[in-house]
């Protein structure tokens, strides 16, 4: 064999680039398309409350929880009423604005910022992982209508069924809104759109016990505890109908 | 009169003085009197007055309030109320809890009572955390686990719902947010952790405070502890969440008849003897776990008498070759290799291209192995923290991991397609094939080895002359076969750790436990052997250091050949063959990449060592 060749080199580097290859080709990920509005963060946002004194920083939760707590000088719109009737938003279509929600995935904010973005409004923002981020920023919160807290105690899904089979005073509400309720709710619940609860709530009869059923369990507690203001005894379904839909999965 | 004036002139401003101390002394309790003129329910007449707060006025906490006609008068209202004015290190730390985040409770809507709030001395804290939780939480899951019956049986070590959730820290880890698996798996297995290692609260409670440990040494635990996300299972995925119970109870998760559906959350297609397996085993226990025992005695003497007796040799060798330079540059002896001259400086081939490119390859997937390897093994050290995050976590290195052991296995394969070809060429058949395996080409050993290694003891004693090599010393050959015995014992576990739940179709959980022991000990020799013991023999010797490029190069000159091998270069002489092996000497480019790639690999192994050395003795 003759000595080493050029040939050989690339032979010895090979092992080398391969598994460089392979390092590089590990840490790809796709790009995401950016959404159709700007996502802002709670200092941007509190700086820009601070300079601008026409921002318009509108909530997205319903009536109920936005007039309990909400970012000092917001306006309360629900996600869905929005949706439903764009003229609630002022008709400047350059008004800068903020949407946000209770919630770090601003799933309902982000609905709104896009039912604006589609009606023609150019000036709009989301507000990162929502009321959360702004809590945790450590910056004040502002109430008009407090609920007090009461105890409302949570079911899960299974011990739910099981009081279903056995208690016949049970009133199931679903708070979740019309669409959802439409596309799959739980045999015999009644649907009391959240956002629209605090119009909606006195036909709802006092003399049954109600369980409270949501998307995920975080929006039950705070609607119980007006209900309960308001006379109602209430339960509520821990982990919502999701936990109840993993419940039936699993079956 | 004069010092009646004098008293009146410094007396004003000291009776302003004086008011306004008393002032700021009494003014809270006068405007309490002032408040419970209105506010005069019993609450704030009484209770208050008997509470806990009861040294404060009302506008401590219920600020804004400037003047009282104007509150009278409904035109000045009291602020929010903020408790974090005197509780700040408890209103700092709830900004994160979960109540406040998502339902915005504030602590009046825990601390109900709060005008009528006292010490209870003797009051059942945990007992009183449980109530107060299970308010709204349904408390089924939880008063039927072995911690929640502790409690109410007046147990004070048992963890009440604050001691995993945190009191006024409750972390934002819902059931059903699936956004944090990886954070509320390491937050709560920490919280488990934190109990059941504390060695006094484990004794007193008759529970070992190992288990941590044992855990900690598995792979569950290791990966767990590297803090990466890979999912492997945390103390609440096996022993679930608040239903944690001994293993003798049926209701319990781990309980036998439970296992199969335990385990078989995260693993999949398992035979049902993949439940032997051990996931907190102490392999010091005799009694227990006899097989794992004999195994970590096994290794751990294996892992000794190597080293030792290597160690030993190096030790022994290096001063032979020190003391022996030492007398030569005194003497003013230069050895025949280095003056070299005509013939001498010819270059002979060592190792062709193939074997130079299996050493680089076997280079290589070591040090991939070991750099992914041994982070597992010393999970609990900020280097191998550091080392995981640079492969991209504990998913992409363990990949890497495989990748690299399938380069070895593969090579192994084909060094053992080359020995039976060695020992069978075509033509001759089986004939001859035990002189070829015992013969001077041969990596087996032979007698001769056994001579060479008395022979280089009686030198390092200065008994003897050094002896005659062949083509292959006796530690060369170590070296070739200590590779195939790792390959059977590091390979062997390794595959069958590699698809555990596979490998529970050939073998009990139970072999898992000792595959993993046997995998990470023979490790361990393998790193410490090469690092050190084949570093010094081939490279850091006085005569080679820092290194000798041969297996990179693949030539050398024929002088050296004449001192270090004499009966191969006799051989080669007497059969004629010399001739045919001379080359060109290497290029510059060769030798350059040669010295990075040699020194470079020196370097980053002699680190490693460092690294692993400090990790065993200190981590």
């Amino acid at each position: 064999m003759n000595f080493v060749s050029q040939d050989t080199l690339t032979r010895l580097v090979m092992p080398a680039a391969l598994m460089l290859t392979l390092a590089l080709a590990a840490c790809g990920k796709p790009a995401e398309a950016p959404p159709p509005w700007k996502v802002i963060d709670a200092p941007t946002l509190r700086a820009l409350m601070a300079s601008d004194k026409d921002l318009l920083v509108i909530n997205t939760m319903s009536e109920i929880e936005c007039l309990d707590h909400r970012i000092p000088g917001s306006q309360c719109m629900a996600c869905e009423e929005i949706e439903k009737d764009i003229t609630l938003l002022p008709p400047d279509k350059n008004r800068v604005m903020v949407f946000y929600c209770e919630s770090a995935g601003c799933y309902r904010s982000c609905r709104a910022a896009g039912a604006a973005v589609k009606a023609g409004y150019t000036q709009v923002h989301v507000l990162d992982r929502g009321m959360p981020a702004w809590k945790q920023a450590g910056y004040a919160m502002e109430t008009v209508e407090r609920i007090p807290r009461g105890s409302i105690p949570s079911v899960r899904a299974s011990a739910l069924k099981q009081m279903m089979a056995e208690r016949k005073d049970l009133l199931l509400v679903d708070l979740r809104s019309e669409q959802s309720y439409r596309e799959g709710h739980i045999e015999g619940a009644v649907n009391k759109p959240l956002y629209r609860l605090s119009r909606d709530y006195a036909a709802i009869p006092l003399d049954r016990t109600l369980v409270l059923l949501d998307d995920r369990g975080f929006r039950t507690f705070l609607a119980g505890s007006y209900l309960e203001m308001k006379g109602y005894q209430v339960i509520r379904l821990f982990g919502g109908m999701q936990a109840w839909q993993e419940m039936t999965a699993a079956k | 009169m004069k010092i009646t004036a004098g008293n009146g002139l410094y007396g004003l401003p000291a009776g302003l003085l004086l008011f306004a101390v008393f002032a700021v002394l009494c003014l809270p309790a006068a405007a309490a009197q002032e408040c419970r003129f209105c506010h005069d329910e019993p609450l704030y007449r009484v209770d208050f007055n008997r509470s806990i707060h009861a040294g404060n006025g009302c506008t401590s906490c219920h600020t804004g309030i400037t003047d009282i006609e104007k509150h009278r008068d409904g035109k000045e209202k009291p602020a929010p109320v903020n408790c974090g004015i005197c509780h700040e290190k408890i209103a700092k730390e709830y900004l994160n809890n979960f109540h406040y985040i998502q339902e915005d409770f504030r602590c009046s809507d825990c601390h109900r009572n709060i005008h009528a709030i006292q010490k209870e001395p003797g009051k059942n804290i945990k007992l009183a955390i449980i109530e107060k939780c299970t308010e709204c939480h349904g408390n089924a899951d939880y008063t039927a686990s072995g911690h929640g019956e502790a409690i109410l049986k007046g147990n004070h070590d048992a963890a009440d719902c604050s001691d995993c959730h945190g009191l006024h820290s409750t972390q934002v880890f819902h059931t059903s947010l699936e956004q944090y698996p990886t954070e509320a798996r390491e937050f709560y297995t920490q919280k488990c952790k934190r109990c059941h290692a504390d060695s006094v609260m484990m004794a007193r409670n008759n529970l070992s405070d190992r288990m941590v440990a044992y855990y900690e040494g598995t792979y569950h635990g290791k990966v767990q502890e590297l803090g990466y996300p890979a999912p492997v299972a945390g103390c609440g995925d096996c022993h679930t969440k608040h239903n944690i119970l001994p293993k003798e109870d049926p209701r319990s998760s781990i309980h036998p008849a439970n296992l199969e559906a335990n385990c078989g959350r995260c693993h999949s297609g398992f035979h049902p003897r993949f439940l032997s397996y051990q996931s907190h085993p102490d392999y010091t226990d005799r009694q227990k776990y006899p097989a794992l025992y004999a195994t970590f005695l096994f290794m751990g003497g294996l892992l000794v008498g190597t080293l030792a007796f290597f160690w030993f040799h190096t030790i022994l060798w290096w001063r032979k070759v020190y003391w022996e330079h030492h007398r030569m540059e005194k003497e003013g002896i230069v050895p025949p290799s280095v003056v070299a001259t005509g013939e001498g400086l010819q270059q002979v081939e060592r190792f062709s291209v193939k074997y130079r490119i299996m050493h680089v390859l076997l280079v290589l997937s070591f040090f991939t192995l070991v750099l992914t390897g041994f982070p597992l093994k010393y999970a609990g050290t900020e280097w191998a923290q550091t080392v995981i995050r640079l492969w991209g976590g504990a998913h992409i290195s363990g990949l890497f991991h495989r990748g690299a052991a399938l380069v070895l296995i593969v090579g192994m394969a084909y060094v053992a397609w080359e020995s039976l070809k060695f020992l069978f060429p075509r033509g001759t058949g089986k004939q001859g094939w035990l002189g070829r395996l015992l013969g001077p080409d041969s990596l087996f050993p032979n007698l001769k080895d056994l001579q060479d290694l008395k022979g280089m003891f009686r030198w390092f004693f200065n008994r003897g002359e050094a002896p005659k090599f062949d083509r292959w010393t006796y530690w060369e050959k170590f070296d070739f076969l200590a590779v195939f015995w790792g390959m059977f014992a590091i390979g062997g576990s390794g595959i069958l750790l590699w698809k555990p739940e596979w490998s529970s179709w050939l073998v009990p959980g139970w072999v898992l436990n000792i595959a993993a022991l046997v995998h990470s000990e023979e490790a361990l020799l393998a790193a410490l052997f090469i690092f050190t013991i084949h570093f010094f023999n081939t490279h850091f010797i006085p005569n080679k250091f820092p290194m000798d490029r041969l297996i990179f190069t693949g030539t050398y000159r024929l002088e050296e050949l004449k001192e270090q091998r004499p009966l191969e270069y006799e051989r080669l002489v007497a059969e004629g063959r010399l001739e045919g092996m001379k080359r060109e000497h290497p290029s510059i480019p060769l030798k350059l990449i040669s010295a990075t790639f040699g020194l470079g690999s020196l370097l980053l192994g002699l680190f490693l060592t460092v690294l692993i050395l400090w990790s065993l003795l200190f981590a």
